[in-house]
């Protein structure tokens, strides 16, 4: 396990500096920008926007932040010094679990800036310990399976054409942008036309944030929190053994 | 120490690109894998390395089956590429540092042996600068030293010389003798023959994913020739007239671009001598006459009967 400190170190060093005006800036930017925006179009009920808001701009920061992930595991696992790597007496998963490590504490330092960016606006931590604790691990768990699914694009991309990297995470822009604005992150459901409902409420976006706002709360349905774990973990596993398969696969 | 039997390596089932390969190292012993690009000497060193898999065959490293025990022979080997494999974000002393962790070391022990590298490659003045600032030498050189920070049994080295200037090369070449002095068995590809001469105790020359040739570099002389004896004319349209005077010598072609007709020299100057007299009674001013080394164009020429890969 000494090989993931090295390279974990390695990322931490090298990367966290380019990388951290993003992870910071990013999602406070789109907090401030959603919020101002949307606020007073927005009904929400009882509930404050910037309180409403927050869960989905955590989930998009992540997804975001995944993409980062693809160019990044293209990069790393076709480069000369990866390619090393895989002729060292180390671990043949080490770079990888490298890279999930990297991308979970740059996971927390974006959730840390958007805590803070929340707070400045008014959103608060309503619930106690226990739930402030099962709000982060449940975002890092999301963190971690959508990190697993895009270090396995960048590889499979990487091993089918260096040319097209570049171009990868622009392509996965798309979905991203789909499961987030049509999800109750932005807006209940009721906002939606009828025939969308189906989506919007039960795609993972919708499942995740509206567990995120009742543990931020203080106040979370079983039935939500089973929702979302079931997405994550199950996310997590199937991301997890492709992402393994991948490091594995020799020509 | 290395040992491949019958490696055949296909890509998506069609381009072959080995075929049948089998060559064998002694250990502590210095063997060139000697062709040109597209031959089939990457693909080698990848099967050995533990990188691909081979398609038919069996290869050994060290005792190990690259196949079945990848682990073992990752304890037992070092490889260089082409283009040096560390990272350009860091210094060559973080580099060193580096990879002597990644081989189990403690960061303290790690240090020393980092420190004991520099000065034995001859980097202290650059140690402490970003890997971008290297000259292509020092690069080469870090990249090797970074395959050394646990004396490996085993060391491939993939073109290790290409893209260098005369100095660099020459330090090179010291290094190698140096480590299989030191009992290290080395695998080097080159395209280059007086090279693959020079260090190797023994070559093989590979084509179109094919051995065409292995043995000492002696042997291969031997086979080929020991040298060429190459006649220029001051006027190029005197070139047929000098080709039809000498045709009956073995390997005997004009090379148009280069205004050269040259023939195969077995004996020497005993070879020159007597082309000399048959194009001196042709009444044809000379510009050049000599002996040389055979290019490697003109040992695949001999071996494969194309010169073009």
């Amino acid at each position: 396990m000494n090989s993931v400190a090295v390279l974990t170190e390695r990322m931490v060093r090298n990367t966290l500096r380019n990388d951290l005006p993003f992870a910071v800036l990013a999602p406070a930017g789109n907090f401030v920008i959603f919020n101002l925006a949307l606020r007073n179009v927005i009904d929400t009920g009882g509930i404050g926007y910037p309180q409403y808001l927050l869960p989905v701009i955590i989930v998009q920061v992540t997804l975001i932040g995944a993409l980062t992930t693809v160019d990044r595991a293209a990069r790393d696992h076709q480069s000369e010094l990866g390619i090393r790597l895989r002729t060292l007496p180390i671990s043949l998963l080490a770079p990888l679990t490298a890279r999930m490590l990297y991308c979970l504490i740059r996971g927390i330092i974006a959730l840390l800036a958007t805590i803070a960016a929340g707070y400045a606006f008014g959103f608060r931590m309503l619930g106690g310990f226990g739930h402030l604790i099962a709000f982060i691990l449940l975002v890092l768990t999301l963190t971690l399976a959508l990190s697993l699914a895009a270090d396995a694009t960048g590889v499979r991309v990487s091993s089918a054409s260096i040319g097209m990297t570049g171009g990868s995470s622009q392509i996965l822009l798309v979905p991203q942008m789909i499961l987030v604005m049509l999800s109750t992150g932005m807006a209940p459901v009721e906002s939606f036309p009828e025939w969308l409902h189906g989506f919007v409420r039960y795609q993972p976006v919708s499942q995740v944030t509206d567990t995120l706002r009742g543990l931020a709360v203080g106040n979370v349905a079983v039935g939500s929190l089973a929702s979302s774990l079931a997405w994550c973990l199950g996310l997590l596993v199937l991301f997890g053994a492709v992402a393994v398969r991948m490091q594995r696969r020799t020509q | 120490m290395i040992e491949l039997d019958g490696v055949s390596k296909t890509f998506d089932g069609t381009i072959l690109a080995l075929q049948d390969v089998s060559f064998s190292v002694a250990t502590g012993s210095v063997c060139a894998l000697l062709g040109h690009n597209g031959a089939g000497k990457t693909t080698a060193i990848n099967i050995l390395s533990t990188l691909m898999r081979p398609s038919y065959g069996r290869a050994f490293v060290a005792g190990y089956d690259v196949v079945q025990e990848p682990a073992k022979v990752r304890e037992s080997i070092a490889v260089t590429g082409q283009v040096a494999a560390i990272d350009w974000q860091l210094t060559g002393r973080e580099n060193l540092v580096m990879f002597s962790r990644l081989h189990g070391m403690r960061r303290k022990d790690a240090n020393d042996r980092a420190e004991a590298l520099i000065q034995q490659f001859d980097l202290a003045d650059a140690a402490d600068r970003g890997m971008v600032t290297y000259s292509g030498g020092m690069r080469r050189r870090i990249d090797i030293a970074a395959a050394l920070v646990v004396p490996p049994k085993v060391l491939f080295l993939d073109e290790p010389t290409t893209g260098l200037d005369p100095l660099s090369r020459r330090g090179v070449w010291d290094l190698v003798s140096s480590l299989a002095a030191d009992g290290v068995t080395v695998l080097l590809t080159t395209q280059y023959l007086e090279e693959a001469d020079v260090l190797s105790d023994s070559i093989v020359v590979m084509d179109h994913g094919r051995v065409v040739a292995n043995g000492t570099s002696n042997d291969l002389k031997r086979r080929i020739g020991i040298s060429y004896c190459t006649v220029s004319p001051v006027n190029p349209a005197d070139l047929p007239k000098i080709l039809a005077a000498v045709a009956d010598f073995e390997d005997a072609q004009a090379d148009e671009v280069a205004n050269t007709v040259s023939v195969l020299a077995p004996n020497g100057v005993a070879t020159l001598s007597e082309v000399f007299r048959r194009v001196d009674r042709l009444d044809v001013e000379l510009e050049d006459i000599s002996l040389r080394k055979p290019s490697l164009d003109e040992v695949f020429l001999h071996l494969t009967g194309s010169v073009t890969p």
